[in-house]
């Protein structure tokens, strides 16, 4: 097999005609380049038994090279295609026999004849695959001449043809895998849809069901199939894209659904195929949208309200000072209220974008740094600009307090509104008390601020009205304020991450709690 | 002289209101459901100018319902007056029996205008 004489050279087989095709019929088998199985194995210690020869192969030529399936006789994997046998072989219908190598012009330079291997006698038959694509041979190999009767011939024949019978028998299997990866896959897809899926035949009787459909409806298969499927989806079944209804589990109560039901043949029966999703969460959630749509209408509503009222007197006054006339005291009393109310109506307007900005921004537009609650309170107070009213205010700190994480001038917008309504809406000579202490909330550090009037309370009804943008405790129609107070404290505690819970009793004052986490929280600014 | 009482929860309004009816007659205030109701109770008014948000207590609409049903208020007119304009508004306003319905920001003289048809009538 080691070459030297360099003046040699051989000559390779032509291609077969197909070769490309031929080729990858190969590649398709996976066989290339495999162990060695003891299926081709005993075929070719077969051939070594009865046609007494040293060698025998299964041999599959690939581009570049022959690779043996399986050897008896030699240890080489594989051999250049060039100087190949059987590439030869491959391109006859029927047996080739090469009986002396070397009076072959063809054969009588490749180095398994010239070399160590010293071959001589050659008889090989193609292996067909696939659709005839003679993909290799069985070959015989001796090292001396020799004749190859008729009988002979037939014998290789017929191993080869157990050869090709090994093949064929791979490419089943794997065809057989193939197919039932195919359905494996399509069974898994089907156990795990979350639609319920029924088979049902052409009358409408419940042939088999996945899972989903099983939990949906609340009974195995074997048992749906004993209900009609009218009643469990709730329609008579009949083609349909889209159809949304309830539909019925077997222990009658209902469920939103939204049904779908195709025709199909199988095995030339014709069946339906429904689908059935529950839509519940789906409708909840529409309904949520809803509600939230509402809740904007509304807000958009009652804006309107709100600015319109301060406007119908600026509008109302300034239009009555432009076309009558009234002494100097009328009319500055009047000039005195446009001011007010524009006073009031460009304080609505901040008021509006400011809860729009927290609203939209959530945790996003907070600043927030280490704060001392106790230091905001002196803020607060000192801000009041009232000595009296500051007055009134009692602080009690907890010992051991720390800083709380939060956004200052959000935190003493909050804090001020609170305090504000606390003093308001309670006796001009009582007192506030506003009590700071460390609290953990949800395993969460935290610091509580409780702001306690002793004021005029709410009533249950108006308690949960408190966060309603522009609702106002009209109890005292002489506070000042537009009803935004609240509900923009409410959002800048939200998105803290913080809480805010309100106790008040008519006559018993009314206790604000406002609880800020020490760290900023990791997921802020859920809004109600 | 004919009468006509306003009704209104914001002072600056019914101020309003009173200046821009002085010339049709005497006018007459009431801040709420309550007091409307005890001045109504006292004398009949021709006119009767009726906000339809009241605050917290008896609505503007409620009130004109019952009082468009007493006998002994018949032929007094009622203007309903609110904030809130829109056509289901407006509409709901006169299903309650309103003779016209004003929409807040209203200028003084369309309203003097309107006043004076309905005491005409």
């Amino acid at each position: 097999m080691n070459e030297t004489r360099d003046a040699i050279c051989p000559t390779p087989a032509p291609l077969p005609q197909d070769e490309a095709r031929r080729h990858q019929v190969l590649l398709d088998l996976n066989l290339l380049d495999t162990t060695p199985s003891e299926a081709f194995d005993r075929i070719t210690r077969m051939a070594t038994y009865l046609f007494k020869v040293p060698i025998a192969l299964v041999s599959l030529i690939d581009t570049e090279r022959q690779w043996f399936k399986s050897r008896i006789g030699i240890t080489l994997d594989e051999t250049p295609r060039s100087v190949s046998f059987c590439a030869h072989a491959i391109l006859q219908d029927d047996v080739m026999v090469v009986r002396d190598a070397c009076s072959d012009p063809r054969f009588a330079d490749y180095p398994m004849v010239r070399g160590e291997a010293a071959v001589r006698f050659y008889a090989g038959t193609p292996i067909a695959a696939g659709d005839g694509m003679r993909i290799g041979t069985l070959c015989i190999i001796d090292k001396v001449p020799r004749e190859f009767s008729d009988a002979e011939r037939a014998m290789l024949r017929d191993l080869a043809g157990m050869v090709a019978g090994e093949i064929a028998a791979l490419e089943l299997r794997a065809a057989f895998e193939r197919e039932r990866r195919g359905a494996n896959t399509l069974r898994t897809l089907l156990e795990h849809l979350p639609d319920g899926v029924l088979l049902l035949d052409a009358t409408g009787q419940i042939l088999s069901c996945n899972p989903a459909a099983e939990r949906m409806f609340g009974a195995p298969c074997t048992e749906l199939a004993t209900h009609s499927s009218a009643t469990l989806i709730n329609m008579a079944p009949h083609v349909v894209l889209r159809h949304e209804g309830n539909a019925r589990r077997i222990d009658g109560s209902s469920f939103p659904a939204e049904i779908s039901i195709a025709e199909m043949t199988l095995d030339g029966h014709v069946q339906l195929v429904a689908t059935v999703r529950d839509v519940a969460s789906l409708r909840a959630e529409r309904e949520r949208v809803r509600a939230a749509n509402r809740r904007r209408h509304e807000y958009f509503r009652t804006a309107s309200h709100e600015l319109r009222t301060p406007m119908a007197s600026i509008l109302g006054f300034s239009e009555l000072l432009l076309k009558r006339e009234f002494d100097a005291a009328t009319g500055r009393e009047l000039i005195d209220i446009i001011h007010r109310q524009a006073t009031r109506l460009i304080g609505l307007v901040n008021q509006m974008l400011d809860l729009a900005r927290i609203e939209a921004g959530g945790a996003d537009q907070l600043h927030p740094a280490p704060l001392d609650l106790a230091d905001m309170i002196g803020k607060v107070t000192s801000a009041l600009g009232d000595d009296a009213q500051a007055g009134r205010i009692a602080l009690r700190l907890a010992p051991g307090l720390k800083p709380v994480m939060a956004d200052a001038v959000r935190v003493q917008q909050a804090l001020g509104n609170i305090v504000s309504n606390a003093l308001s809406y309670s006796a001009q000579d009582s007192a506030v008390d506003v009590n700071i202490v460390l609290q953990e909330r949800d395993g969460q550090a935290g610091a509580t601020v409780r702001v306690r009037d002793e004021g005029v309370g709410m009533t249950p009804e108006q308690r949960k009205r408190v966060y309603d943008a522009f609702w106002r405790a009209s109890a005292l129609p002489d506070v000042p304020g537009n009803g935004l107070g609240m509900t923009i404290v409410r959002e800048i505690v939200m998105a803290h991450g913080g809480v805010i819970e309100i106790a008040s009793a008519p006559g018993d004052g009314t206790e604000v709690a406002l609880w800020l986490p020490m760290h900023a929280a990791a997921d802020a600014g859920a809004t109600i | 002289m004919q009468r006509i009482l306003v009704v209104d929860d914001q002072a600056d309004l019914r101020l309003l209101i009173r200046l821009s009816l002085r010339a049709l007659g005497e006018v007459a205030q009431a801040a709420n459901a309550e007091a409307a109701l005890a001045q109504l109770a006292a004398c009949k008014p021709d006119l009767l100018i009726l906000d339809v948000w009241l605050g917290e207590g008896m609505s503007g609409l409620a009130l004109c319902r019952q009082l468009k049903d007493d006998p002994a208020l018949a032929g007094m007119k009622i203007m309903l007056l609110s904030a809130c304009g829109q056509q289901s508004d407006i509409a709901a306003g006169l299903a309650a029996g309103a003779d016209a319905y004003v929409v807040k920001p209203f200028s003084p003289e369309s309203l003097y205008d309107a006043a004076a048809a309905l005491l005409k009538q």
